[in-house]
């Protein structure tokens, strides 16, 4: 079993969540890359879910800040979302770099999804 | 009594899957010596974007090496992260790995003190110290600055949107 799983997971029926859990860096990075494109290349948006993601650095960061781009250019949401108990790591990196409003992130499933939803179609920012 | 404090030294090749590695052996270091969980976050962070710098941007194949010498010291840790290849490079010099160019100033953020050394050819060592407990963050102090520009890359110039957007 994969200890580091990234899993798409298409409950909400038309979103897709990328759920990263675990340590995830430059050796992983590209199986990231591979599941964003995946999930951009479906159609319909995509939530990123590093709630339970114990790690990530500026290598995770790329992935989502081009895959961001990505499903930007082709009118497709893009929101990363964490819960409460994040690892205080995962948001630290977050927090200094400035990121919480440009990927953007959101606290909780949910409301990433609600989020994608609204933004679907809409013009890039 | 004298107390002998540990210092490990880790030589392996400048891979991907080396970094977690380094990072377990400084974890385990810092737990054993009961440095603030905050800081241990920090230091496994700097030194993963140390390494990361290494695999990079270090050597123009996969051959080279990447060391690492962890340092205890009463109340802190010097972490060396040390390649012999082509020296402090802007760009990275294996292509099939994407860099967003944010190692550096995220070194400077989370370290408690920090220095680069190398030129082109000689090889580039990072010393990063990290002290067990600390009165202020670091970040307060070296700010990572910028944002991510138009080409994919960090531009440390670049002005933030504020948070309700411009």
């Amino acid at each position: 079993m994969d200890a580091n799983p990234i899993v798409l997971d298409d409950v909400a029926e038309d979103v897709v969540v990328v759920v990263v859990e675990g340590e995830h860096d430059i050796y992983t990075a590209p199986t990231l890359r591979e599941r964003l494109d995946e999930a951009i290349g479906r159609g319909a948006g995509v939530v990123v879910d590093l709630t339970r993601a114990t790690f990530v650095d500026s290598s995770v960061l790329g992935a989502l800040l081009d895959a961001r781009r990505r499903a930007l250019d082709a009118q497709q949401g893009f929101v990363v979302c964490v819960g409460d108990d994040v690892e205080p790591g995962v948001q630290r990196i977050l927090d200094i770099t400035g990121l919480v409003p440009v990927l953007p992130v959101v606290n909780g499933r949910e409301e990433a999804i609600r989020t994608v939803r609204e933004s679907n179609g809409s013009s890039r920012p | 009594m004298t107390i002998t404090l540990p210092e490990v030294r880790m030589t392996m090749p400048a891979r991907p899957e080396g970094v977690a590695v380094v990072r377990q052996a400084l974890a385990g270091m810092a737990d054993a010596m009961d440095f603030d969980a905050a800081v241990v976050a920090d230091m496994k962070m700097a030194v993963s974007e140390a390494c990361t710098n290494v695999v990079v941007h270090a050597y123009d194949d996969s051959a080279g090496i990447l060391e690492v010498d962890i340092r205890a010291e009463e109340e802190a840790l010097t972490i060396v992260v040390r390649d012999h290849g082509t020296g402090i490079q802007p760009r990275p010099i294996r292509r099939d790995v994407p860099a967003l160019g944010l190692g550096l100033p995220l070194i400077a953020a989370l370290s408690d003190s920090f220095e680069l050394r190398g030129s082109v050819g000689e090889g580039t060592e990072v010393r990063m110290t990290f002290r067990s407990m600390r009165l202020e963050d670091p970040a307060a102090e070296n700010p990572v600055t910028g944002t991510v520009g138009s080409d994919g890359r960090w531009d440390p110039e670049a002005v933030r949107d504020s948070p309700g957007g411009a």
